[in-house]
């Protein structure tokens, strides 16, 4: 008899301690952090019966703002009770397969971000609809579905181009007002690259097109120029060609041109090895005279004690002038219709895009440009300083390349920008990768 | 206790835990979001295991037979039987991780078939895996020799070598991606990273890879050469065999099945690489193939993976994957063939 | 023995050769066997000096010394408290799944192997030939239905499976099971019955006749098992990153390395220490316990 209780107490507690355990972890997640969506009911049910402890979970794909939202977030605690958790994920990080992941772990944050149409068409079912939010008449830039919905909440806008070393540029007597054009950028990066050692430069620009890694700065950023640069307001023909697998040969090859003079006068290393790191040191330490990046590298400026001033300038790659650079929200922030606190999460929007503090923290301490009209809160990082100047002038180029298909960039146009800046195919060789690659979107 | 009383309760157990397991389904089914429904389905499911167990009874040793095996065989049947199942079954639907909707056929192979990226994949994989194993193989085998020489110490240098074995495939890769990036190009003053140039990126995992693995390939090849018989040897050293021959002709021939279980396990283990490809490369460099630009170190497994959750191609995904099975089932029944043979010949 | 006689036309037997001659080989052996294990172990030194440097260091001069080694302890402070690698918390999710996972797989597999060798019938006989069969199917030809699957039934039943620690050990049952059940079979067979035997006409139980009797002799076997799973489960990456995801509340080791490095672009400094704090404890186990690991893991694969 002993024994038969003491085999049947070991069979059950092993069999429940697993279990049981389980469960354990599962509740204390929910109050801590209630970070866990709707896929389970188990779930749902105890984080309605726990009301008084509201806490809403927002992926965010911006490591840069990490910090600053965090702070945001724990004022907002103290004014309405409300906990938000940010979880950051960094550029590299592959965003959209973390957060299938999540979906298909049962773990959908409330809010989450999306880059645009790929993201879209994978999300759509999953996004409620904001159409009716306070904030939606003061932007320009909210995402709003074929339908006419508006579902994604423009934290930010963001402009990139080359970003240039201001003082440098003086030194060498270049304007940067008149890098308008690719004739312009040949003549500049050829004076730059003579006075290398006046300057104290390794090399005029700091560019990375490592396929495993930096895939989004040239198959992304940096191609948005060939999808947008120079077109009228909200011609999307380039972006349309592409999704139907086509590409426009002569734009094509002048982009080539491009490409190969901003390679040619890249850091090598950097170039083909090179993290965003790794580029953002070289020109950060001055010596570079431009980057390949836009205005999220200002929170990261004063890790390097940067003093010299700065812009950014078109990525101009026609022989005609086009001046204006590539600005556009970058993202939004959808919320997540499985979740359980719905208004929660549209309560927090709205004060980001409303209030003095919002404002104040997406403006000043992210360093972003607000994308609401009402918003006064003046910048003072200096590229969002900057950028802000491109966007209230009207000169910016919106940014086709999100909505380029799911995982297009990275799988397909990574290697080619890659293959490109090693030097294994000349321009007509990329020209011919690019619309090999671009034609197996042929339906 | 008295039997009967017993005999009642263990009853009366399984009678309740069968009404709250059913209890819990009902609740399922009506879409019911109590929040207890999976605490009494698993206290019924485990009153009813208990009241069996407690039931007097003459069939008891079946009863014990039967929870003896459920906990095991349900966990196997619920992650890996009916996974499998539905896994085969998806690789011919238009699954996308959570849903299907139409039956396709062999669409999602012919899809695969055509495609270079796999096509490339397959290859490097079988590449890659030929070199790895002759590498592992040479470098365990060798390390097996001078381990169970006459040098002091020796089981100093086995652990130390079996120690990379120890550490998870992804930490090491990082470790390595920052050997290969930073310490190799310093080493070698004006040198570009390994893990720019397609082919090297693929033998710098081919290093790490052997690195990791022949420690734990010696330590088998050990005990292999251990078991080689003293009288045997001492035979041949009196007629007069040198080391060379010992080895070739003695050794070698008696450890032959070590070998084919080395062989073997480095095979898989090659095949199934994915942790070191994921942390080191990632699939880059970039390689251009038949006028496309493709990522030149994406083996099957990580193609596989890439497939499913980055491109969002799932039943693609599965499609290679189950494709992968096959390929795997042939190695490891041929390897079982050979090992039979072998038994039959000794 | 075809062998033999070709060797015993050669004239050089080892005992031929000079006692000092040999003994110069031996040594150099030693030096050869000492070059070889420090070049193995390089990498280690090389997470370990460079775990003392401050980024900028470690670009520059990747080889050298750290000017002060009191930067090891500042880069460590910095990982465990960084919100993305979270040592304490890490350490724990892992070493909790693979405690519990090993407990359970080495008592389930047990008695299934018992269950599997003392009765055959071709019930048994079919189990035992599902679940070695079993052992070729790849991880990969399951990981995406198993989460579908998982999903599903975290509906259903209403017991969460995925993101869990319940979820992912339950996996680890079902995935470590077939092995150790071969194992634990392979070993039992080789267990005389007449053991058992003598226990139940003494009016021994069945179960008791396997917790008393059998279950002890098992033990030699027990750290086979053990070992080779919780070397696995401990490393494992793909399983938990798909179960628990990358950025989720429960993260095991590996998955925090990986979400660090992914989140933090490329600080090597932090990296680097991070890769080390992970290393730890899996090395100071085997400084204890070689012996029993590298049996244990050879038995495993011989098997």
């Amino acid at each position: 008899m002993k024994l038969k209780k003491f085999v049947s107490a070991l069979l059950i507690t092993a069999m429940t301690g697993a279990l049981l355990v389980g469960c354990g972890s599962n509740n204390s997640t929910n109050t801590n952090t209630g970070t866990d969506s709707g896929t389970t009911t188990e779930n749902k049910t105890t984080e309605n019966t726990s009301k008084g402890n509201v806490s809403i979970r927002l992926l965010n794909g911006k490591i840069e703002i990490d910090a600053p939202l965090k702070a945001y977030a724990e004022a907002y605690k103290q004014k309405t009770g409300v906990e938000v958790v940010i979880e950051s994920l960094g550029g590299g990080a592959d965003i959209a397969a973390t957060l299938k992941g999540y979906l298909a772990a049962g773990n959908m944050p409330d809010m989450f971000v999306i880059g645009g149409e790929g993201d879209y068409n994978v999300w759509k079912d999953y996004m409620e609809d904001l159409s009716n939010e306070s904030w939606v008449s003061d932007t320009d830039v909210a995402y709003v579905s074929p339908e006419g919905k508006v579902v994604g909440f423009p934290y930010a806008v963001e402009g990139y181009g080359l970003t240039y070393n201001k003082d440098l540029l003086d030194k060498a007597g270049i304007d940067p007002a008149t890098l308008t054009n690719i004739n312009a950028y040949k003549a500049a990066f050829e004076k730059l690259d003579s006075m290398k050692d006046e300057l104290g430069i390794t090399a005029v620009v700091s560019m990375a097109a490592e396929a495993g890694q930096m895939w989004w700065s040239v198959a992304n950023h940096n191609f948005g120029s060939y999808l947008a640069t120079g077109v009228e307001n909200g011609d999307s023909k380039y972006i349309d060609m592409l999704k139907k697998g086509e590409i426009d040969r002569d734009r094509m090859t002048q982009y080539a041109k491009f490409l190969k003079l901003l390679f040619d006068y890249s850091d090598k290393n950097t170039l083909i090895s090179g993290t965003y790191d790794d580029q953002l040191a070289l020109w950060a330490q001055g010596k570079t005279v431009f980057i390949h990046q836009g205005n999220w590298i200002d929170p990261s400026l004063p890790s390097y004690n940067v003093t010299f001033g700065m812009g950014i300038a078109p990525s101009a790659f026609m022989e005609q002038d086009t001046d204006g650079i590539l600005a556009d929200a970058p993202s939004w922030w959808a919320v997540y219709n499985g979740g359980k606190n719905i208004q929660a999460c549209k309560d927090f929007l709205t004060s980001l895009a409303t209030t003095e503090e919002g404002a104040k923290c997406l403006v000043q301490d992210c360093g972003m440009i607000s994308s609401f009209k009402s918003t006064t809160v003046q910048p003072t990082a200096p590229l969002a300083t900057d950028l802000m100047k491109w966007v209230q002038a009207g000169k910016t180029y919106p940014w086709h390349w999100a909505k380029m298909p799911d995982g297009f960039a990275m799988n397909n146009l990574g290697p080619v920008f890659e293959s490109f800046a090693k030097g294994d195919v000349d321009i007509e060789g990329f020209v011919d990768l690019m619309a090999n690659a671009i034609a197996t979107l042929k339906q | 206790m008295d039997v009967k009383v017993k005999k009642v309760l263990s009853l009366a157990a399984i009678i309740l835990g069968i009404a709250g397991v059913i209890l819990a389904l009902i609740m399922d089914f009506s879409g019911s979001e109590n929040p207890l429904r999976g605490a009494i389905l698993v206290i019924g499911g485990l009153m009813v295991l208990a009241g069996f167990y407690f039931l007097p009874s003459k069939n008891h040793k079946k009863i014990i037979n039967v929870l003896f095996l459920f906990p095991l065989l349900l966990a196997f049947t619920v992650t890996v039987i009916i996974p499998f199942i539905f896994g085969v079954f998806y690789s011919l639907t238009d699954w996308n991780g959570i849903k299907f909707e139409n039956f396709v056929g062999l669409q999602n192979y012919i899809t695969m078939f055509t495609s270079n990226d796999y096509m490339y994949s397959v290859v490097i994989t079988f590449i890659f895996s030929a070199i790895n194993i002759v590498l592992v193989n040479v470098i365990a085998f060798s390390l097996a020799l001078l381990c169970t020489s006459k040098i002091k110490g020796k089981n100093y240098y086995r652990a130390a070598f079996f120690v990379p074995n120890l550490i998870g495939g992804i930490v090491l890769g990082y470790v390595w991606q920052f050997i290969f990036n930073k310490v190799l190009t310093v080493l070698i003053p004006g040198s570009v990273s390994m893990l720019t140039d397609p082919n090297l990126a693929l033998l710098a995992i081919i290093i790490v890879s052997s690195w990791q693995y022949s420690g734990y390939i010696m330590m088998i090849y050990v005990t292999g050469l251990q078991g080689v018989p003293k009288d045997v040897l001492e035979a041949s050293a009196v007629d007069g065999a040198d080391r060379l021959t010992t080895l070739f002709r003695i050794k070698m021939p008696l450890i032959a099945n070590t070998f084919t279980i080395c062989i073997f396990l480095t095979l898989i283990n090659s095949f199934k690489q994915f942790d070191l490809n994921f942390a080191i490369t990632n699939g880059a460099p970039s390689r251009i193939l038949n006028g496309v630009s493709i990522l030149s170190t994406e083996l099957l497994a990580l193609n596989i993976y890439k497939t499913a959750i980055s491109k969002n191609q799932y039943a693609l995904g599965q499609t290679k994957a189950v494709v992968f099975f096959i390929v795997l089932a042939i190695i490891s029944l041929t390897q079982v063939a050979i090992s039979k043979k072998r038994e039959v010949e000794m | 023995m075809k062998a033999q006689n070709v060797a015993s036309t050669k004239n050089v037997a080892i005992d031929e050769i000079p006692e000092g001659r040999k003994k110069i080989g031996i040594f150099l052996l030693e030096i050869l066997a000492i070059a070889l294990v420090l070049l193995f172990l390089f990498p280690f030194f090389l997470v370990l000096i460079n775990s003392a440097k401050q980024s900028a260091d470690i670009i520059i001069s990747p080889l050298n010394m750290p000017e002060k080694w009191g930067q090891l302890f500042t880069n460590m402070n910095n990982v465990i408290h960084n919100q993305n690698f979270n040592y304490w918390k890490s350490f724990f999710s892992s070493l909790f799944i693979t405690a519990v996972s090993l407990v359970l797989i080495s008592l389930f597999s047990s008695m299934a192997a018992w269950i599997l060798v003392r009765n055959k019938t071709k019930w048994s006989n079919f189990i035992f030939m599902t679940l070695v069969a079993a052992m070729i199917i790849p991880f990969q030809v399951v990981m995406l239905p198993l989460l579908s699957t998982f999903r599903e039934l975290s509906d259903f039943i209403g017991i969460r499976m995925l993101t869990s620690y319940k979820g992912l050990i339950f996996a680890y049952i079902g995935f470590g099971g077939s092995m150790s059940v071969f194992i634990f079979h392979g070993f039992i067979k080789s267990i005389p019955y007449e053991l058992e035997e003598a226990a139940l006409i003494d009016g021994c139980t069945p179960e008791g006749t396997f917790f008393r009797i059998l279950f002890p002799l098992l033990k030699p076997i027990q750290v086979t098992v053990l070992i080779l799973n919780g070397v696995w489960i401990w490393n494992d990456f793909l399983l938990p990153s798909l179960m628990l995801g990358l950025n989720g509340k429960i993260k095991t080791l590996p998955i925090a390395v990986t979400s660090f490095v992914g989140s933090y672009v490329k600080q090597w400094d932090l990296i680097l220490t991070a890769a080390l704090l992970a290393m730890l404890p899996i090395i100071v186990l085997f400084i204890f316990a070689q012996k029993q690991i590298i049996r244990g893991m050879v038995e495993g694969a011989i098997k």
